[in-house]
Order: structure tokens, then C-alpha cells, then sequence
């Protein structure tokens, strides 16, 4: 008995300090990237380099905020983000209501249709909404970027909100259909509130995935006034070539909001994106 | 799947209300496909178009499959794909496995404490730039934290700017970015094996290992071939992650098919050239999302 109980501990122990292993490497390059952030320029290019500041500075911090970054390109890209997660809903609720209550002819099919867009490289597009883009004159607008993002976002939105739709029974709505309630009526008054928890997740999952967004943004939007925090980080990289201290603040400074809309909304992001990613 | 009733036809419902009745589920549906048909459909297809075309300063003359003899005749084609196969294929094959043992490690404990997924799930939250930037950092020549620590193991190589070794480094930091959301698919699948089967297959004497191979994946083997197909498809389609990384060099050392096509069509302007290669890379996915329908189709 004895034994077993060791093997256990053991096991235990195994377990968790593979685990730890795993955090460590997981957490590794943003933390030093933290710590980088509150070097003094002179540490950057110091060799061998040290895990700790030598002095805590706000130097690289100042840069960032002293620069277009701040002004000009983080607004950029919490505005995008924010509309597109937006505009992408309603689209997403109404078809994800129509897929998951009403059966007709050719719904499969186009589920399946909807789910093989995904698959669509985004670079073929790009390069056509590019072109089209540019004879419309709508490069380096927002109209571009907020139709792209929001297009891009909603086949992988119908699918975790259908999902949740799936999950409310079916009987209140019943009622209030025989109560005379129109269908989109009770959408909006008892699916849609009872489906909120996951319909917020899939809004802030498209509000992380358009914050991060690099491909499209580099493409579609090159004039200082439209471009994003993104963009600018790769800009960065050319005008501070060395300076990391003000590299990793601008680092810091773009995964800071959505790290923390991450850790506040853990628990639903797991489930919608479980939802999404498997009940193909 | 169940179907809500439509409210009962009233008497006087004419032909034509009844139809319009009848076709509300298309309705609600219209708003989405019109936009994905304008955003993602109709862009393929100008796409499509315009790799059987040269275009000069806008004017489109009709070249048939002309842009696809250059393509396939180019010796920068066949290089990027040689880069496309090395760079998806390790990291399909590393992404699948470590997801594997992070999901069985994770499985392993009767409650996950939400300290270990949060740290776990940081690499999902960052940007393809932020990650390219800080895993610049860490190997820089001189100042990089880990080239340094490694420099005794490899004579001092700056990996950043050997062939082999800025491959190594996009390939790691794509694997660390995608090592989060793929261990958590895993984990999902694996808490659907039962207990029962577990302790039934250890009662007949079958070891760990073997639980693994012979229970535990066969149950979990829908999950494992999506996952596989996604991965590829992902690792095929790269991109911002090569650009923020390494930009494609040094050199052409991870200059996959993506950035092949991105350099020819916003640094070179060649975009004759750049939608042959972009439908070249439509039709390897819709290969690959076929093979993926009919996974599902057998999973449903």
C-alpha cells in the first residue's frame, strides 16, 4: 500500500514538474520581454545580456508613448477591432438562428460551404481585395479593413454561436410563437439573452483575433493616419533596429489589453472555442 | 436537429405571404452569405481571374495558363516550395506531438488549476508581430539571451542569419504560438475516454503504452485528423509569423510559397505572377479541406 501511495507521489510529482517545465517555456519570451522593456538603452547592447535590468527605467516606455504608436496607431487598432467583432455579430446571429432552428433544403451544404471558406488562404483574397481596393480608393480606410475582418471573422462566429443556440431548449420560444411573438422577436428576447455568455466569448474572441491581425493591416492600410499598432510594431523594427528596450515596451503595450480580456474571460473562451473548433 | 413550428397560416395568407413565410430561414441567412460572397467568394474568383491574365498598369490582357508555365518553370517556385514542405511539415509533426504530451500531462491531474492554463494559454493572446519580435530578440547576435546561452553548443553561429538556423527559430516560434489552442483540443478529446475503458484495458493487463495506442487514440482519432488538417492547412499558409520572424531570409532560407507571394506582389508588383501563386495555394487547401469533409462526415 505503501508503494502505491509513492508511485503516486511520484507521479505526481512527475507530472507536475513537466508542467512547470512547459509554464516556464510558454512564459518565457514575454516575460523577458517585460524585463527588457525596463532596460536602460545601455543594457540592450550590453553582452552577455542580463534576465534583470540593471537600473529600472521607463525609458522605452516614454519612446512609445512619445511616438505615432501611441497617438495614432494602438486607437487605430482598438477602433477596427472593436467594430468589425461588432458589425460581425448580427450577421453571425442570424444565420447561426437560422442554421440551428429551421431545417431546409441545402442547410448542410451550406454549413459545409461556410466552414470550407475558412479554408480560403487569406493571402488569395488579399491580393483581390487589395486590387479591388485600390480602384475603389478604399486603401487605408476603415471600410476595407472592418468588411475584411468582419467577412473573415463570421463563418467561425456562426459556428461557436450555433453551437450555443443548439444548447437552449426550444420550448419557451414555442410559447411565445403561439403567443403570437414573431420569430425574430423571440431571437432577440429569449434566445439571444439566454445565449449572451457565448455570444460575448465569440465578440471578444474576434476582438483579440482583429487586435492581433498583421496580414491584412500591412496590406490594406500603408498611410501613417490608418495604420495599426501591428504594422507599426513591424515598422519599429526597421527605425529601432536595436533598441529592444523600446521594441519589447511596444510589445508589452499591444498584449497587455488583450491578455487581460483573456484572463478575465478564461472560462467561456475554453468552452466557445471547444464549441467551434469540434462540433464540425 | 429539431425544427421550431411556424405559427399556424392564418386564413387569409396569400400565395405569396406563405412563400415569403416559408423561405425565412434563407432570409436570415442572406445578410452573411452576401457579405462572405462579397469578401471571400467573389475575391477567389477575381483572384482566379487575374492568374490568367498579365496585367500592366491596370489593363488586363488575356495570357491563358501562360503565368502557370512561368510559375512552374521558376527556379524561386520550386525553392519556396521546398521551404513551404520543410517549414509546414516539422511543424505539423512538433505541433502534434508536444500538443499531445502538454494534453496528457494536463489529463493527468483530476483538476486543472487555473494558474497552469492561463500561463499555458499567453502565447495564444499575443500577435504574430509581437511573438516575431520578441523571438528576434532572444536570439539577437550578440545581445540575444538564448543565442548566447547556446553559443558554446553551436561555435557562436548567429542563428538568425544561418539558413538552417532561422528556420529552426520560425519553425520554434510557430510551435509555441500554436501549442496552447492545439493541447487544448487534445484535453477536450481526451476527457471524453472514459474511466471504465481505462481501468477495463489495465484489469486485461494492457500497459500505459499500450492504452494509448490501442484505446485512447482510436477513440480520439476524429479529433486527431482535424486537428492534422488544420495544422497543415495552417503551417501551409503561414505568413505574418515568417515576415515578423525572419522576413523571409536571410536570403531565401524561409522564403515559403506565402512570402514568395507577398515579395512578388507588394515589393516586386508582379501581381500576374502573385495570383498564380495564390490560387496555386487555393487549390492545395480546398485539397486538403476536402479530405477534412470528409473526416467530419464521419465524425457526424
Amino acid at each position: 500500500m505503501i508503494q502505491f501511495k509513492n508511485r503516486k507521489l511520484f507521479n505526481s510529482v512527475v507530472t507536475n514538474g513537466l508542467l512547470i517545465l512547459i509554464c516556464f517555456v510558454m512564459i518565457y519570451p514575454p516575460l523577458y520581454a517585460l524585463m527588457t522593456s525596463f532596460k536602460p538603452l545601455g543594457d540592450v547592447i550590453t553582452a552577455p545580456p542580463t534576465f534583470f535590468p540593471s537600473t529600472w527605467t521607463l525609458e522605452g516606455y516614454e519612446t512609445v508613448f512619445n511616438s505615432d504608436m501611441f497617438r495614432v496607431y494602438l486607437p487605430n487598432t482598438a477602433f477596427n477591432a472593436f467594430l468589425s467583432a461588432l458589425v460581425a455579430m448580427p450577421f453571425a446571429a442570424l444565420a447561426g438562428y437560422s442554421f440551428s432552428r429551421y431545417k431546409f433544403r441545402g442547410s448542410k451544404a451550406l454549413q459545409l460551404a461556410i466552414l470550407g471558406l475558412m479554408m480560403i488562404p487569406g493571402i488569395t483574397n488579399l491580393l483581390a481585395i487589395y486590387r479591388i481596393g485600390s480602384q475603389l480608393r478604399l486603401l487605408n480606410t476603415n471600410l476595407i479593413i472592418i468588411a475584411w475582418y468582419a467577412a473573415g471573422g463570421v463563418p467561425y462566429t456562426i459556428w461557436i454561436i450555433k453551437a450555443f443556440f443548439d444548447a437552449i431548449p426550444h420550448e419557451m420560444e414555442e410559447a411565445a410563437l403561439m403567443d403570437g411573438c414573431s420569430p425574430l422577436m423571440s431571437l432577440w428576447y429569449i434566445v439571444i439573452p439566454l445565449a449572451m455568455p457565448g455570444l460575448f466569448a465569440s465578440f471578444l474572441m474576434n476582438f483579440i483575433g482583429f487586435w492581433n491581425e498583421f496580414l491584412a493591416a500591412v496590406v490594406l492600410l500603408s498611410s501613417n493616419e490608418a495604420r495599426t499598432a501591428t504594422v507599426g510594431l513591424y515598422d519599429f523594427q526597421s527605425q529601432y533596429e536595436i533598441a529592444y528596450n523600446v521594441l519589447t515596451a511596444a510589445c508589452i503595450m499591444i498584449m497587455l489589453p488583450v491578455l487581460i480580456i483573456f484572463i478575465i474571460g478564461r472560462k467561456t473562451f475554453f468552452q466557445a472555442m471547444l464549441e467551434g473548433a469540434l462540433k464540425g | 436537429m429539431a425544427t421550431l413550428n411556424p405559427p399556424a397560416a392564418g386564413k387569409r395568407h396569400s400565395f405569396w405571404k406563405t412563400a415569403w413565410e416559408k423561405s425565412f430561414a434563407y432570409q436570415l441567412l442572406f445578410p452573411a452569405l452576401l457579405l462572405l460572397v462579397m469578401v471571400q467568394v467573389y475575391p477567389t474568383l477575381y483572384s482566379i481571374n487575374l492568374s490568367l491574365n498579365q496585367v500592366k498598369g491596370g489593363q488586363f490582357t488575356w495570357v491563358g495558363f501562360n503565368n502557370y508555365d512561368r510559375l512552374f518553370s521558376s527556379s524561386d517556385f520550386i525553392d519556396s516550395l521546398q521551404k513551404t514542405a520543410t517549414y509546414a511539415g516539422s511543424y505539423l509533426v512538433l505541433v502534434v506531438i508536444l500538443a499531445m504530451c502538454v494534453a496528457l500531462l494536463l489529463n493527468q491531474r483530476a483538476r486543472l488549476t487555473p494558474v497552469y492554463v492561463t500561463i499555458l494559454f499567453v502565447p495564444w493572446v499575443l500577435s504574430e508581430v509581437v511573438t516575431g519580435t520578441m523571438w528576434r530578440w532572444l536570439f539577437q547576435q550578440d545581445y540575444g539571451i538564448v543565442q548566447v546561452a547556446l553559443n558554446p553548443l553551436i561555435n557562436n553561429t548567429s542563428l538568425l542569419s544561418n539558413d538552417v538556423g532561422a528556420m529552426v527559430i520560425v519553425v520554434a516560434a510557430a510551435v509555441w504560438r500554436s501549442l496552447p489552442f492545439t493541447s487544448l483540443l487534445f484535453l477536450g478529446a481526451l476527457q471524453t475516454v472514459s474511466t471504465e475503458i481505462k481501468e477495463a484495458g489495465a484489469l486485461d493487463g494492457a500497459s500505459a503504452w499500450q492504452s494509448f495506442w490501442r484505446l485512447t487514440i482510436p477513440i480520439i482519432s476524429p479529433t486527431l485528423l482535424v486537428v492534422i488538417l488544420m495544422t497543415s492547412i495552417g503551417g501551409i499558409n503561414a505568413l505574418g509569423l515568417i515576415l515578423a520572424t525572419t522576413a523571409g531570409g536571410p536570403g531565401t532560407a524561409t522564403t515559403t510559397a506565402s512570402v514568395l507571394l507577398y515579395r512578388e506582389a507588394w515589393k516586386y508588383g508582379d501581381f500576374g505572377a502573385a495570383a498564380t501563386l495564390a490560387v496555386f495555394l487555393f487549390f492545395i487547401n480546398m485539397a486538403l479541406t476536402l479530405v477534412y469533409f470528409r473526416v467530419v462526415k464521419v465524425e457526424a
